[in-house]
């Protein structure tokens, strides 16, 4: 046995391993779980079955007083295309892509969620002050990618109307 | 000994054979419950897989030219159409118009016209007339095509439609026509839409907006359309339909 090949070897080994620990900070949750191809959903076959559908697109009320909200990113637009949400509540966001990468930030927070085809992007934020977020896509996806905007409006929690649990809620309806 | 042996064996088959079969009639009827339960609105069966893909474009365009003759009454022997309220067929892209065929044949775009039609071909009939009308030519030098353009450009009309087309609206989230419409980007199933006529194109964008028509996958158009203002709408409409989206260079 050649020490002196394999010490080199192993060296390398640890030296491409460190890379990706000293950027761990880029690495999104969303993108590990697609190399790890957990494909959630298809992103081909959205509008057929699943919890993607056009009737569950939109804010659900939870028992427990939040909300979830769900939301499809695709060239080049967010559906549906303005969310309502009650203010102060924890808002389960669960977002996936139709077709290519996109993401997804809320303007005037530091909220910015990867979205990818095949994954569902779940997570909790939450808004304090009422008002209309600009939400837009941050991630190059294409030709329309810079018109890709859609907005949040956070309301206060009485002004929000009481939903049904077959129902969901988007500024269309109020 | 034997006997009992050969017993015990047909017992075990009967257990098992009713036990297979309720199975499989629970499971049936779980299947059945399940979907009556979830009556979600499906906009259109067509998802745009490899095979879906490979299907819509193997046809044989010959035999489409034999079965296209019925649809020159309306849709124009040379794929360009008289009437202005009727779509131009000439030159359309084969996913596009397979998209629509199929959605007329499962009753998800209302025609009283086309549902009927689309009903009586076969998969291969569809496949071989969208292959037949792809292929047939469009001229960027307006005197060639055959009744088109129909409708005049109103310059007023020209600049709104021209920035939509191309830049879109960022302030409400419109995004350019042209990125999934062509010429700069193209989306499976969504036609070009540079060859088509006014009023076809104003009817479909109030039919989105006002939800009359809902085949479109994920929302697309039903969410651009409802951004759009009824003149936006005009607007564009005439812009295609004066066939300034052929020649971008002639609305100056």
């Amino acid at each position: 046995m050649n020490w002196r090949k394999l010490r080199v070897f192993l060296l390398t080994v640890l030296a491409l391993c460190l890379i990706p620990a000293t950027r761990w900070y880029q690495i999104d949750e969303p993108i590990l779980r697609y190399f790890r191809a957990s494909h959630d959903v298809d992103p081909l076959a959205l509008h057929l079955s699943g919890e993607f559908v056009e009737s569950n697109l939109g804010t659900e009320q939870n028992s427990d007083g939040s909300v979830t909200v769900r939301m499809i990113a695709q060239q080049y637009l967010f559906v549906p295309h303005c969310v309502l949400v009650p203010a102060g509540v924890p808002v389960h966001l669960r977002v996936t892509s139709a077709d290519a990468v996109h993401s997804l930030a809320f303007n005037g927070t530091e909220y910015n969620i990867k979205v990818l085809p095949g994954t569902i992007s779940a997570s909790r934020l939450q808004f304090a002050r009422p008002g209309e977020y600009k939400t837009m896509c941050r991630e190059f996806c294409g030709a329309g990618h810079y018109a890709m905007r859609s907005a949040l409006k956070v309301v206060p929690r009485d002004q929000f109307p009481a939903l049904q649990p077959g129902e969901r809620g988007t500024c269309a309806a109020q | 000994m034997r006997r009992n042996r050969r017993g015990r064996f047909f017992r075990r088959l009967l257990w098992l054979t009713g036990g297979i079969v309720s199975a499989c009639s629970l499971l049936f009827l779980a299947t059945v419950l399940a979907s009556d339960s979830a009556p979600d609105h499906v906009p259109s069966y067509v998802s745009w897989t490899a095979e879906t893909v490979t299907a819509a474009s193997s046809g044989d365009a010959f035999r489409g030219m034999l079965l296209a003759r019925r649809c020159d009454h309306c849709h124009g022997a040379e794929g360009f159409s008289d009437r202005a309220s009727t779509p131009n067929l000439a030159g359309i892209d084969k996913l596009a118009v397979w998209k629509q065929l199929q959605d007329f044949r499962s009753h998800k775009r209302i025609s009283r016209v086309m549902e009927p039609i689309a009903g009586s071909l076969s998969s291969q009939d569809v496949e071989d007339v969208v292959a037949y009308y792809a292929k047939l030519p469009v001229f960027t030098d307006l005197q060639d095509n055959r009744a088109f353009p129909q409708a005049r450009p109103d310059a007023n009309h020209t600049a709104v439609a021209l920035h939509l087309v191309s830049f879109g609206d960022g302030g409400r989230g419109i995004p350019p026509c042209q990125a999934c419409h062509g010429p700069v980007g193209y989306r499976p199933g969504v036609p070009s839409l540079m060859t088509q006529n006014s009023e076809y194109l104003f009817n479909q964008l109030s039919a989105f907006a006002n939800r009359e028509r809902a085949n479109d996958i994920n929302m697309a158009m039903r969410t651009i359309s409802t951004l759009l203002t009824e003149d936006e709408r005009h607007a564009l409409a005439e812009y295609y339909g004066a066939g300034l989206g052929l020649q971008p260079g002639s609305s100056k």
